[in-house]
């Protein structure tokens, strides 16, 4: 399954490994070199702001184009395969760079290949080490089994325990003969597409943090960025948007910044580097350190009414019901630690997650409860 | 149920909303710093009861007014 071996960039496996699903613009299956090898440079192009990471540890990798890619490549086909203009000619003026939609162009390139490929590298070594570990299970070989036999969309909502970056869709790893199952089950037993009739919760929103790593400068980037706000007798940071992924990101003067808004991990994680190189574009040595995903929010609906009095007197210890002060039930569940807002209606908003299966498992625990309380 | 949605964007004080209004709207940047705020739109009409005036691009720089507020255009 591997392609030859790429010498400039240590990627080998990565060219002939591109999932089948979204099917790129040309070609359905394999794509060519020429396709692959502009696929990847978009990706790695993307991933270009600076990654702090450890030395690679090893040459094997797995795939790891991101699904989120072939959408922003669909939608935008302009922006994705030509360099920005507008960027390079105000690259070296900082007075209006506008970077507020996807500029796929090379910072710097210097950096590129060896950081891209130790983050890959990175990646690949905390994913082969979970799998390995979790073989044994048969459970969660049974998971996988669920999973690889659900949409495609389910499937990519799957997450390794021990990898807290990036989602990945499993047709993504059939290299490998010990993980001919989806590598990506999760730890507990759950699917998306169950018991709950084919209910699963859609995530609104993801929280984000990241630390740049370097003091800013917070009036220079209000000055010069673009669709910032910076008011410090409010609040002490900038408040700047981008429109894709449709994001805010608080940006403080210690180099921190907070990234919020955006409906899946891999948009929140592209999001925030488009952040970073806004940033890194106004003079800052901007780096990548430390994202992580701090909070998910998801929301479903189970389609029939619930009585809320009865299972707040039932599930006293886990629920909080007060009509007068707010019309939902506040679930707090204990495992997984997420609090749920049951509502009425049906609806139910799940919150407090760090990783997607949380909510997914969370949903697949209250479901049969709310089945319970059915009204009528 | 959605204005709970945007709770967790509400927490620095930010709101999704002006940038529905980049996406909608014809304002295409938005700038506040030093309590000045810095509009660029495009493609605005400026109506009065007799006369319309249609603009490619307005530089709208608008500062907090009491009684002393100033706001061109160009």
């Amino acid at each position: 399954m591997a392609s030859a071996p790429r010498p400039e960039r240590d990627l080998g496996l990565l060219a002939g490994c591109l999932p089948p699903y979204p099917p790129p613009p040309t070609t359905v299956g394999l794509l060519s070199m020429e396709q692959q090898e502009t696929y990847l440079e978009l990706y790695l192009d993307q991933c270009a702001a600076q990654d702090d990471l450890a030395p690679p540890r090893s040459p094997l990798f797995n795939p790891v184009v991101p699904y989120d890619m072939y959408i922003l490549n669909a939608s935008n086909p302009d922006t994705a395969f030509n360099s920005n203009p507008e960027v390079k000619e105000t690259s070296g003026d900082f007075s209006s760079v506008d970077l507020s939609f996807l500029p796929d162009e090379v910072t710097q390139e210097n950096k590129d290949q060896p950081v891209i490929s130790s983050r890959h590298e990175t990646e690949e070594s905390s994913e082969s080490q979970s799998p390995q570990s979790r073989l044994p299970s048969p459970s969660e070989q049974d998971i996988g089994l669920g999973l690889n036999s659900s949409s495609l969309s389910n499937s990519h909502s799957q997450l390794h325990p021990g990898d807290t970056d990036s989602v990945r869709p499993s047709p993504e790893k059939p290299n490998s003969d010990s993980l001919s199952l989806a590598p990506i089950t999760p730890m507990t037993p759950m699917t998306p597409v169950s018991e709950c009739c084919g209910i699963v919760p859609q995530l609104q929103n993801i929280v984000s943090t990241v630390n740049l790593a370097c003091k800013l400068d917070l009036k220079k980037i209000a000055l010069h960025a673009k669709n910032a706000e910076y008011n410090p007798k409010r609040f002490a940071a900038v408040i700047m948007r981008i429109r894709e992924p449709r994001t805010t990101a608080l940006i403080f003067s210690s180099g921190k910044m907070v990234c919020t808004g955006a409906k899946s991990e891999e948009q929140s994680r592209l999001a925030a580097r488009k952040y970073a190189r806004v940033v890194q574009k106004l003079g800052f040595p901007a780096r990548f350190l430390d994202f992580k995903i701090q909070n998910m929010v998801g929301s479903c609906d189970v389609r029939f009414p619930i009585r809320l009095e009865g299972l707040v007197l039932t599930h006293q210890q886990f629920s909080s019901y007060e009509p007068e002060l707010f019309p939902g039930l506040i679930y707090r569940m204990v495992k997984p630690r997420i609090v749920l807002l049951i509502f009425v209606s049906g609806k139910v908003v799940l919150t407090g997650a760090k990783e997607r299966s949380e909510i997914y498992e969370a949903f697949e625990n209250i479901y049969p409860i709310l089945k319970g309380f059915k009204k009528a | 149920m959605a204005y709970q949605l945007y709770r967790n964007t509400t927490l620095g004080n930010s709101l999704q909303e002006s940038l529905d209004e980049l996406i909608q709207g014809s304002l295409n940047t938005y700038r506040f710093c030093d309590n000045v705020w810095t509009f660029v739109l495009n493609d605005v009409e400026f109506r009065e009861v007799t006369e319309l005036i249609k603009v490619d691009k307005v530089k709208i720089v608008a500062c907090d007014g009491k009684n002393t507020g100033s706001n061109t255009t160009e």
